[in-house]
């Protein structure tokens, strides 16, 4: 395989665009009409996600070991879209129809061939680690919808209990699908740790248009079905460190803070944990009774409500990175971060200047799995 | 300017024109809009990717003409078959991706409807509770006046002469507890802020002294 020959190549055929992926996906329909049903109506994130996969994935092509873990996780991730094994052969006919169509003259049986065995080699990965997956792992998992309350009339909680028993980490999220936005899958942390009856809780807060939220906050009937892929996340408990520990949610980014949170409960000598809860209004702190509840069982640990907002805030008032900063010195501590992604990036920036080694910041990172 | 240009090509490429940079006018010099030039750029750039993707339509097309010609006409032959096979191909190719673009317009369109819907109910929703809670507001002030002027009314009620030295007596026992009160609050306040820092900093250095000691 000539590397800097198939590099070449892809650069020249990615200069076409959108129409790249566009005719990849045709042509794949076509072949395979089965095949269409794994894919959502609109596939436009689809194409971008395709094409810059394959970027990174010629941009490594002769340095296999170093994309080796992407390519693992793709495959192990594709088993919850319904990619089978034998899917693999047709997408490699496809992509390669693709890539001449857009090389015109420059095609050559040569860069056949480099293709040819630089798909077999990517494909070889993904399609061993999918099948390792399912020696271990269902594609994904049915969950029932127990219940579906609105504490908060944008945020609505669900109790799903997932068939087969789902094993997870606190502070780790899944993949979730609605029956009726097929093929659209978005992650959702789990709020709670471990459960004798494995029930998990959701909270999810309506994106104004937003596909999977608006119908995950509609009414959803007790009896409905989602699906759910596998845990993922590394927002989760060290619970070997020994430390204090500081919890600072934004809005739904309570629910893997209090599945530690939850967690924290069931250790032997709890250390003492702050959770900082904000919202942009009073009425955004839509978990905090059942806070507050939580905090009086448990004398290590402090709730404090804080609302950007200020008016009637039931706790502190002001930007959450501003009331974390007044309320003291935590270099000491643990702390974890959840929430929209620019208060999140605006406490671990103050933290961090504030003294707080950054190894002891963990915040919410989907990687590469974020769909 | 500045583009950045491979050696294996001599042709402008959809990438240079999207990461061509010209240097800044000198200060007082007139210079274009950068707005307008970057507009433009896009232009050219979408331009230069359709040019593109209708030469490499073309060339396909001519091959498969000229295949058609080497294998003799669409005649009854094998090849023919096949290269009629592969022409309906692109062709249903071509078809589903108009059709999955325009499948893709009519979601994005239901979803900026659906979008542009919910924010204005939000916006409309939170300017009703505001309205509603200014209104609660003011009815409360308004009967919690009511109830101060009922009260002092009630107080500066004319008592009979030998009530009238308790009465200023009590007065000014209200307000020194009251201004007591708020002191003490402050004080409080302060002290217990001081504790906490006092037991953070405790904790710190017992933990620090365990790190040494370990």
């Amino acid at each position: 395989m000539d590397a800097a020959r198939l590099k070449a190549n892809f650069a020249h055929v990615a200069m076409h665009g959108d129409e790249v992926p566009l005719f990849f996906y045709s042509d794949l329909f076509i072949r395979n009409p089965q095949v269409r049903d794994l894919f959502p109506v609109s596939m436009a994130a689809q194409r971008d996600h395709l094409m810059a996969a394959l970027g990174r994935i010629v941009a490594s092509v002769d340095r296999a070991g170093e994309i080796t873990g992407f390519l693992q996780g793709l495959g192990r991730d594709h088993r919850k879209f319904g990619v089978l094994a034998e899917h693999y052969d047709a997408l490699g006919t496809s992509l390669l129809a693709t890539i001449a169509y857009f090389s015109g003259d420059t095609w050559t049986p040569d860069l056949a061939a480099d293709w040819r065995q630089a798909y077999e080699l990517i494909a070889g990965i993904m399609r061993r680690a999918a099948a390792d997956d399912e020696a271990e792992h269902p594609p994904y998992w049915t969950g029932t919808v127990l219940s579906c309350e609105r504490p908060a009339f944008d945020v609505s909680v669900l109790r799903v209990r997932p068939d087969p028993p789902l094993g997870y980490l606190p502070g780790q999220s899944v993949a979730v699908e609605v029956p009726s936005r097929p093929r659209l899958w978005r992650y959702y942390s789990i709020a709670n740790a471990p459960r004798p009856d494995g029930t998990l809780e959701f909270h999810v807060r309506m994106v104004d248009g937003g596909a999977v939220s608006m119908a995950l906050t509609r009414e959803l009937p007790a009896g409905a079905q989602l699906r759910l892929g596998p845990p993922v996340g590394a927002l989760t408990l060290d619970a070997a460190s020994g430390r204090d520990i500081l919890l600072i949610a934004g809005s739904t980014g309570l629910a893997p803070l209090k599945a530690l949170a939850e967690q924290v409960a069931g250790l032997a000598s709890p250390p003492r944990v702050h959770l900082f809860f904000g919202a942009r209004t009073a009425e955004g702190l839509y978990d905090l009774p059942g806070l507050l509840r939580l905090a009086r069982e448990h004398p290590w640990l402090t709730v404090v409500p804080v609302v950007a907002d200020g008016r009637r805030s039931p706790g502190e008032t002001g930007r959450l990175a501003d009331v974390v900063a007044r309320h003291g010195d935590w270099s000491a501590r643990d702390a974890y971060l959840a929430g929209p992604s620019e208060m999140v990036r605006e406490v671990q920036e103050r933290l961090v200047a504030a003294g707080m080694p950054g190894r002891q910041v963990h915040v919410e990172d989907f990687g590469w799995s974020e769909p | 300017m500045t583009v950045t240009w491979h050696d294996d090509q001599k042709r402008l490429t959809p990438d240079q024109v999207r990461s061509v940079t010209f240097p800044a006018s000198r200060l007082g010099r007139r210079g274009y809009d950068e707005e307008h030039v970057r507009a433009f750029l896009r232009l050219v750039e979408r331009e230069l990717v359709a040019l593109m993707n209708e030469k490499v339509a073309l060339w396909n097309e001519v091959e498969r003409l000229r295949r058609r010609i080497i294998s003799g006409g669409p005649g009854p032959g094998a090849d023919a078959a096949a290269i009629g096979q592969d022409d309906a191909h692109v062709h249903a190719v071509r078809i589903l991706s108009s059709a999955q673009l325009t499948a893709e317009r009519y979601v994005a369109d239901a979803q900026a409807y659906s979008q542009r819907l919910t924010e204005e109910a939000r916006a409309r929703r939170d300017e009703m509770l505001a309205e509603a809670q200014r209104h609660a507001d003011l009815v409360a002030g308004e009967a919690s006046a009511r109830a101060r002027e009922a009260a002092v009314a009630a107080l500066d009620a004319p008592a009979p002469p030998r009530l009238e030295e308790d009465r200023r007596t009590l007065q000014a026992e209200i307000a020194y507890l009251r201004a007591f009160g708020e002191v003490y609050r402050t004080h409080l306040r302060a002290y217990t802020e001081g504790m906490l820092r006092s037991i953070d900093e405790w904790e710190r250095k017992e933990a620090q002294a365990l790190r040494q000691k370990t």
